[in-house]
C-alpha cells in the first residue's frame, strides 16, 4: 500500500490513465490503478477442491475470504510455487474482490489512451482474451495491458 | 439514499406502500376466511387511505383515482352501510392486486397497469359502493332493512367484556341494532345542505395543509355560511403558536352529497375533528354527546350510581335514537371527536350505543411494538463487525492458551466472560435480522389466485407457520423458489376439476405452504393433493434427454429427484405458467446457494411434497473442526451423529472398490474426505483416521473419514460465492482462530458426490 502512495505523482491533468505495472517471470503487465485496492505479501492459501490449477485457494483478508489467482498460470505461463517474495494485488473484478498473485510490482505508469496499441495478431487467442493492448515505455520495455474481466473462471464467474 | 430529498421521501413512501399492501392483503384474507371484525375492515380502510394520501402528495394520479374508489367502498363497509360478504371480499382482493400493480407502475418497478383491467375493477367497486348490481341485495338505502346484519356485527364487536355489573335496566340489544339502520337514511336528506363542524388538529397544519383552501373548496359546492369559533384561543401570554384553537362551523346549502363534502376533507380527515350533519331542525350531533357528558360524571362505583348510570345509558340510547332518526348521519368520523370524552363509561357498562365504535376503531393498534426503520446496510455492517469480533475473540483465546496461561488464571476467566458476552452480542445482532416468513407468504395468495385463473383449476391455499422467524437474507431469497414451486404445484401437480372429480377428490385442489423450525433450520413445505409424479414418464424423459442411462435402475425416490436435474422439464408443451425454461434445477441451485436443500416426496394419485430446508441464518454455524490431508475443515455440527475410531475389520469394499463401514449392524458408505476434496490422491489410506457418522438432510447416513478431530467451535460463515463461486462439496468458508481460512463441508454434497460419480458430472468439472 505504502508503495503506491509513495510513487503516486500528484497528477490530475487530462485524460491520462494511471496504470500499475507488475512482473511475471520476464514479462511485464499492467492494470488500471483504479481497480487495485491494495498490495500485500504472499501468505499461504487454503486450497479449494475441484478448482483449476491457477486457483491458489483462498486467504483471509481482514475477514474477507479472498480467492487467489496465480495470474501467470492463468495466462498459461510457467510458474513455480509462490514464495514470500511474491506479491498479491488485491483487485476489483466486477463486483468481486480477488487477489492476483504476481512476481513483483514494478512501476506506476501514466499514459494517454492513444499510446495503447492493439494486441498484434502474433499472440495466441488465449493470451489475447486477457490482453487489451500493448504499449512501449522508455528502455525499450513492452507492457501488456490486462483486462481483468476474464481472469476468473469464465463459465461460472457470473452464474454462481 | 438519493441526493434529491424529494426522491428520498418518495422512496420511503414506496417502502411504506409495500408494507401497507402486505397488511391490506393479509387483512382481506382474514375477511375472506369469514372474519367480520370491524377492526380488520378499518385496517383495510386505513391502508388504502394511506396509500391514497401518499400518492396524492406525489401526484400519482392513476393510483389516487383507483385508491379513491377502493377507499369509498371500504368506507361504506366500515360504516356498516354495506355488508362485507364473500363476493365483496373477492372483488376487494382483486382490487388489492390491481392497487399493488398501480403502486408498482408508479414506482417504475412494473409495467403500466392494463387500463381495461383497472377500469373494470373500478366499475365493480363502484357498483358495490352504490349498491346497484351488488351480488347481495343491498337494496336502496331508504328501505328499512332491519335484518341488516353488518350493523349488528358492529355492535357485537362492542359487546361488554365479561364480568361487568349486570344492568337489567339496559335497553335490549335488538333495540340498539334497530337504531343503526337509521343511518342509512342519510341519502334522502342529502339535498338540504350540510352543517360541517371542522376543528383542525395541530398535525393538520404540521403537514402543510391550509384551512383556507379547504373552506374555499367547500365554497365551490354551494353557498356557505361560515362561523368561526375563536373562544378556544387563549390569551396572548398563554398562546402556544403551534397549537390549534379554532373551530369553524360551515353551513353549506345546495344539493351536494355527503360524499362530495367529505371528499373536500379527504386528506385531512385523520388530522381534524370533523362532523358533517344535514342541515335541519334536529339537534346537532354535538348536542347529544354534551348531554351524555353531563350524565357521565355521575358514574360511580357504588350500586346506586350504577343504577343511575343505567338510566343515563338509556338517555344515551334515546338521544342517539333521536339524533339518528333526525340527522341520520352518525358517520364514523362525524361523531368521533364529540363522543370521545364520554366514550369510556358506556364501554365499561354494557353493549353501548353504536356511536363509540368508530372511536375504538380510529384508535390505532396502540399495543403494537415500537419500531424503527433502519437501513439494512447499517445492520449488515454491524453484523460483519460482530463476526470479526467473534473471530478476534477466538484468536485471542487461542493465543492465551498457547502462551501457557490456564483457563483459571485471571486472564483466562476474563476471556471466558468476554466469550459469553460476545456470544450474547452476536445472538442479539442476529435477532435484528430475523423476521417472520409472513412477508413472503403474504405474497402467495395472489399468485395462487392468478395461477388458478390461468390454468382454470380450483385451488385453495392453506398456509401455516407464517410467524416462523428467519434471517432477512434468507427470506428475501425464499420468494422466488416458493413462487416457482407453487406455480409448479398448481400447473403440474393439481388436476383439472373434472379429473379430480373423476378421481373421487373434491374439485378444489389444496396447496399447502408451511414453515417450521426443525433442528436449527427452517423447513418450508409445499404440498399439493394432486396426481403426484408420473414416474414412468419422468424416467422416460430423463432417458430421452440423456440424463440417465436407459438401463439405469433407480428407486422411486431417485426418479422423483430427477426433476431437479438441469435440462429437465416435464411439460411437453411450454405452458404459460411454469414452463418458461426455468426448471426445478434453477430452484435447487438458488436453494443450494443459501446452504439449503430441496427434496421431493410423491405418492401417485395423492400428491407431492417439496421440502426446502434452509439455515436460519447465513452468518454463524456450530461446527466441528477437523483435519484432513493437512487441511483444516469444518463439519456442521447439526449433521454429525457421532464419531468413532474405526476398526479395520469393520471396513469392507462393495464390489471390491467402494468402501463401506459397518456401523451398528448396518453398512454405511465410507467417504475419505481428504480424497474426495482432492487433498490426497492415495485412496488406500483408510487406516489411522477418525470417522464421523453424519446424516444427510434426507436422513441417509454416511461415514466421513478424517485424520483428526480438533474440537467444536462456533464459526462465522463467509461466503465463497461473493468473491469466487460455488465449489462442489463446500458449503462456505470461515476464518479460524489462527487467521487462516477453513472450508465448511457440504455434507450432503460430499455423500452424494461419492455415490453418483457419473461421467457427465466429471465432464463438467473438467470444463471449468
Amino acid at each position: 500500500m505504502t508503495m503506491i502512495e509513495q510513487t503516486l505523482t500528484p497528477n490530475v491533468a487530462g485524460t491520462d490513465r494511471e496504470l500499475i505495472a507488475f512482473r511475471i517471470g520476464e514479462q511485464e503487465f499492467c492494470v488500471d490503478i483504479m481497480s487495485v485496492r491494495e498490495i500485500r505479501g504472499w501468505t499461504p492459501a487454503t486450497p479449494l477442491p475441484r478448482s483449476p490449477a491457477y486457483m491458489k485457494g483462498v486467504i483471509n483478508l481482514r475477514g474477507v475470504v479472498l480467492p487467489i489467482i496465480d495470474l501467470g498460470a492463468r495466462f498459461g505461463l510457467q510458474t513455480g510455487e509462490p514464495t514470500e517474495r511474491h506479491v498479491i494485488m488485491v483487485a476489483h473484478v466486477g463486483s468481486r474482490l480477488v487477489g492476483l498473485l504476481v512476481d513483483a510490482v514494478s512501476d506506476i505508469v501514466q499514459l494517454s489512451d492513444a499510446a495503447i496499441q492493439p494486441t498484434p495478431d502474433v499472440a495466441s487467442d488465449h493470451v489475447k482474451s486477457f490482453v487489451k493492448g500493448i504499449f512501449a515505455v522508455e528502455g525499450g520495455r513492452m507492457i501488456s495491458l490486462i483486462d481483468l474481466d476474464h481472469v476468473l473462471p469464465e463459465s461460472e464467474a457470473e452464474a454462481a | 439514499m438519493s441526493d434529491d430529498p424529494f426522491e428520498a421521501i418518495k422512496a420511503t413512501f414506496f417502502q411504506e406502500c409495500e408494507e401497507l399492501l402486505a397488511d391490506l392483503e393479509g387483512n382481506l384474507l382474514t375477511l375472506e376466511s369469514g372474519s367480520t371484525d370491524i377492526e380488520v375492515i378499518n385496517a383495510v380502510f386505513r391502508a388504502v387511505h394511506s396509500v391514497k394520501g401518499g400518492a396524492g402528495a406525489f401526484g400519482l394520479e392513476d393510483l389516487v383515482r383507483f385508491a379513491h374508489v377502493f377507499e369509498t367502498l371500504m368506507d361504506e363497509l366500515r360504516s356498516g352501510r354495506k355488508p362485507c360478504d364473500e363476493p365483496t371480499v373477492k372483488t376487494l382482493l382483486r382490487a388489492a392486486d390491481v392497487l399493488a400493480d398501480h403502486v408498482a407502475a408508479a414506482r417504475g418497478a412494473g409495467p403500466a397497469v392494463d387500463p381495461a383491467r383497472s377500469a373494470g375493477l373500478v366499475a365493480e367497486l363502484e357498483m358495490l359502493t352504490h349498491g346497484g348490481a351488488a351480488p347481495v341485495a343491498t337494496a336502496e338505502p331508504e328501505e328499512d332493512d332491519f335484518g341488516f346484519t353488518p350493523v349488528a356485527m358492529d355492535l357485537g364487536a362492542f359487546e361488554a367484556p365479561a364480568g361487568l355489573p349486570d344492568l337489567p335496566d339496559l335497553p335490549p340489544l335488538p333495540d340498539l341494532a334497530a337504531l343503526a339502520p337509521l343511518s342509512d337514511l342519510s341519502a334522502p336528506s342529502a339535498s338540504q345542505g350540510w352543517r360541517v363542524v371542522f376543528r383542525p388538529h395541530p398535525r393538520l397544519y404540521a403537514s402543510a395543509n391550509e384551512t383556507g383552501l379547504l373552506l374555499r373548496e367547500l365554497g365551490r359546492l354551494g353557498p356557505t355560511r361560515v362561523q368561526l369559533d375563536d373562544s378556544g384561543v387563549p390569551l396572548l401570554d398563554a398562546l402556544e403558536p403551534t397549537d390549534s384553537h379554532l373551530i369553524w362551523t360551515i353551513e353549506l346549502d345546495g344539493d351536494a352529497s355527503e360524499a362530495e363534502v367529505r371528499e373536500v376533507f379527504d386528506f385531512v380527515e385523520m388530522d381534524c375533528d370533523l362532523s358533517i350533519t344535514p342541515l335541519g331542525d334536529a339537534p346537532s350531533v354535538e348536542a347529544a354527546p354534551v348531554a351524555v357528558e353531563e350524565a357521565a360524571p355521575d358514574l360511580g362505583d357504588d350500586a346506586s350510581a350504577l343504577a343511575r348510570a343505567a338510566s343515563s345509558e338509556l338517555d344515551i340510547a334515546a338521544l342517539l335514537a333521536s339524533v339518528g332518526a333526525a340527522t341520520a348521519a352518525p358517520a364514523p368520523v362525524a361523531v368521533t371527536p364529540a363522543v370521545e370524552p364520554v366514550a369510556p363509561p358506556p364501554v365499561k357498562l354494557a353493549p353501548a350505543p353504536a356511536a363509540p365504535a368508530p372511536v375504538q376503531a380510529t384508535a390505532p393498534a396502540a399495543a403494537a411494538p415500537v419500531t424503527i426503520r433502519v437501513d439494512l446496510e447499517r445492520v449488515d455492517r454491524l453484523i460483519n463487525a460482530v463476526g470479526e469480533l467473534v473471530i478476534q475473540q477466538a484468536m485471542l483465546a487461542q493465543r492465551v492458551t498457547e502462551s501457557g496461561l490456564t483457563r483459571s488464571s485471571d486472564i483466562g476467566l476474563g476471556l471466558e466472560d468476554l466469550e459469553l458476552l460476545t456470544r450474547e452480542i452476536q445472538d442479539s445482532v442476529m435477532a435484528i435480522r430475523a423476521q417472520p416468513v409472513k412477508s413472503v407468504f403474504q405474497r402467495m395468495p395472489r399468485l395462487v389466485r392468478e395461477a388458478a385463473e390461468a390454468t382454470g383449476k380450483k385451488v385453495k391455499l392453506v398456509t401455516s407457520g407464517e410467524d416462523t422467524e428467519v434471517d432477512k437474507t434468507v427470506i428475501e431469497r425464499l420468494s422466488d423458489p416458493i413462487t416457482h414451486m407453487l406455480r409448479n404445484a398448481i400447473d403440474h401437480g393439481l388436476e383439472s376439476p373434472e379429473d379430480r372429480l373423476a378421481a373421487g377428490k373434491p374439485a378444489e385442489g389444496t396447496v399447502r405452504l408451511a414453515a417450521l423450525h426443525r433442528s436449527g433450520r427452517i423447513v418450508i413445505e409445499i404440498s399439493d393433493d394432486g396426481k403426484g409424479i408420473n414416474r414412468p414418464r419422468v424416467k422416460g424423459i430423463a432417458v430421452e434427454r440423456g440424463l440417465i442411462a436407459e438401463d439405469a435402475i433407480l428407486s422411486d425416490d431417485e426418479i422423483d429427484n430427477l426433476i431437479f436435474l438441469p435440462g429437465f422439464s416435464t411439460a411437453t408443451e411450454v405452458s404459460d405458467l411454469s414452463g418458461r425454461g426455468v426448471g426445478m434445477d434453477v430452484v435447487r441451485r438458488s436453494i443450494q446457494s443459501l446452504g439449503g436443500r430441496i427434496s421431493i416426496s410423491s405418492v401417485p394419485g395423492k400428491g407431492s411434497t417439496f421440502t426446502l430446508s434452509l439455515p436460519l441464518t447465513l452468518a454463524v454455524l456450530d461446527g466441528m473442526v477437523v483435519g484432513a490431508g493437512e487441511q483444516t475443515l469444518v463439519a456442521p455440527l447439526a449433521a454429525i451423529v457421532e464419531s468413532l475410531t474405526p476398526n479395520e475389520a469393520d471396513i469392507h469394499y462393495v464390489g471390491g472398490v467402494d468402501p463401506v463401514l459397518r456401523f451398528r449392524e448396518a453398512f454405511v458408505p465410507l467417504v475419505d474426505v481428504a480424497q474426495v476434496m482432492g487433498f490426497r490422491d492415495d485412496p488406500t489410506a483408510l487406516k489411522g483416521g477418525v470417522v464421523m457418522i453424519v446424516e444427510t438432510e434426507s436422513g441417509q447416513r454416511a461415514a466421513l473419514l478424517v485424520d483428526a478431530i480438533h474440537g467444536q467451535r462456533q464459526v462465522v460463515i463467509k461466503s465463497l460465492e461473493s468473491n469466487y463461486r460455488h465449489v462442489e462439496g463446500v458449503a462456505a468458508a470461515t476464518i479460524l482462530g489462527d487467521g487462516r481460512v477453513a472450508l465448511i463441508l457440504d455434507i450432503d454434497a460430499l455423500v452424494t458426490a461419492k455415490r453418483s460419480r457419473t461421467p457427465s458430472r466429471s465432464d463438467l468439472q473438467l470444463a471449468s
